[in-house]
């Protein structure tokens, strides 16, 4: 069975807080309908839901996982939110250009270009600053 | 883990009988060298399909002269297909059986057949229907969770995808993808 890790934190960019989601793993029929639910009480939670999916560790990814993406950003868009994808692996950048997600989601090669897609000025002052300016989500 | 698995170099003409009609939809040639031949056989829960999925990257890297990006590519679309085998081909408690084919060099072709006792059965010609309908589809005017496995990784990533009834009243699907000159390594 395939194992996923999803973590959460929050980061300010800009004058807006944003929320970090990392993956690590894998997602699947076994494991992506339990996963998405988490993903969707954030938006749900947010006021104007800023995701970044951070997929600098997720390995791989099916076609039902890329349908749940892409429901996402449509639930965020109509809060007035965003969401950008950032470090996706050569593999997964493969996949979620084939199903044409690329022409709909921008994605960042790195963290620091992902966050200011959010808030261009005051990003460009956090840079590669270490977490300490993150809180994570208690 | 998988039922079964067995890795043989046979003879078409030696081939278990039920799997005789599906192998003569193979790439194989007579009088060429022999293809390698695996067949596993799970089955319909999708706990396995991880082992499927790594399996099929060794498959690939190893046996074939595709390169890594193709050996992904590859294992996407056997998760997709399995994954539809399992979950509206076979009823639960029932199996599927997924056939790779390879022929170093040339092409590598996956066979998945189901028992077509499933919760949603469709037969060859409605699945050739329903793919030929949706292989020009724009992608970003998609907007279910669904409906990207079959018509847009699998159409993308195959040269053949083509569907057969079988014996068992299912379904068989076959995707074939030939290694072209130049490929190797891309």
């Amino acid at each position: 069975m395939a194992q996923v890790q999803i973590t959460f934190q929050d980061v300010n960019v800009g004058s807006k807080t944003a929320k970090l989601i990392t993956f690590s793993g894998q997602l699947d029929e076994t494991n992506v309908d339990s996963e998405a639910k988490k993903i969707y009480q954030v938006i749900d939670e947010m006021a104007e839901p800023n995701l970044l999916l951070d997929f600098s560790d997720l390995e791989y990814m099916n076609s039902k996982s890329i349908g749940y993406v892409t429901d996402w950003y449509s639930k965020a868009s109509a809060k007035n939110g965003k969401i950008v994808i950032a470090r996706p692996r050569v593999n997964i950048l493969d996949i979620l250009k084939v199903v044409g997600i690329t022409q709909i989601i921008t994605i960042y090669d790195n963290l620091d270009e992902a966050k200011a897609a959010f808030g261009v000025a005051e990003v460009a002052a956090v840079g590669t600053a270490p977490a300490q300016t993150e809180a994570p989500e208690a | 883990m998988a039922e079964a698995a067995t890795v043989t170099q046979p003879q078409v003409s030696t081939t278990h009988p039920e799997e005789h009609s599906v192998l003569n939809k193979s790439n194989a040639v007579k009088g060429e060298a022999t293809p390698v031949k695996i067949s596993i056989t799970l089955p319909t829960n999708a706990y396995f399909m991880s082992g499927i999925r790594d399996f099929t990257m060794t498959v690939v890297q190893n046996m074939t002269g595709f390169s890594e990006k193709w050996a992904y590519r590859f294992q996407s679309v056997v998760d997709e297909l399995t994954n539809n085998a399992i979950e509206f081909g076979s009823a639960p408690g029932e199996d599927i059986k997924v056939t790779f084919v390879s022929m170093e060099g040339k092409y590598i072709e996956v066979f998945v057949e189901d028992t077509g006792t499933g919760a949603n059965k469709k037969t060859a010609a409605e699945m050739t229907a329903f793919v030929d309908d949706h292989r020009n589809i724009d992608p970003t005017t998609i907007t279910t969770i669904r409906g990207r496995g079959l018509t847009q990784i699998v159409v993308s990533w195959t040269d053949t995808l083509e569907f057969q009834d079988n014996e068992k009243g299912g379904l068989t699907v076959h995707v074939v993808k030939n290694l072209d000159a130049g490929e190797e390594g891309v």
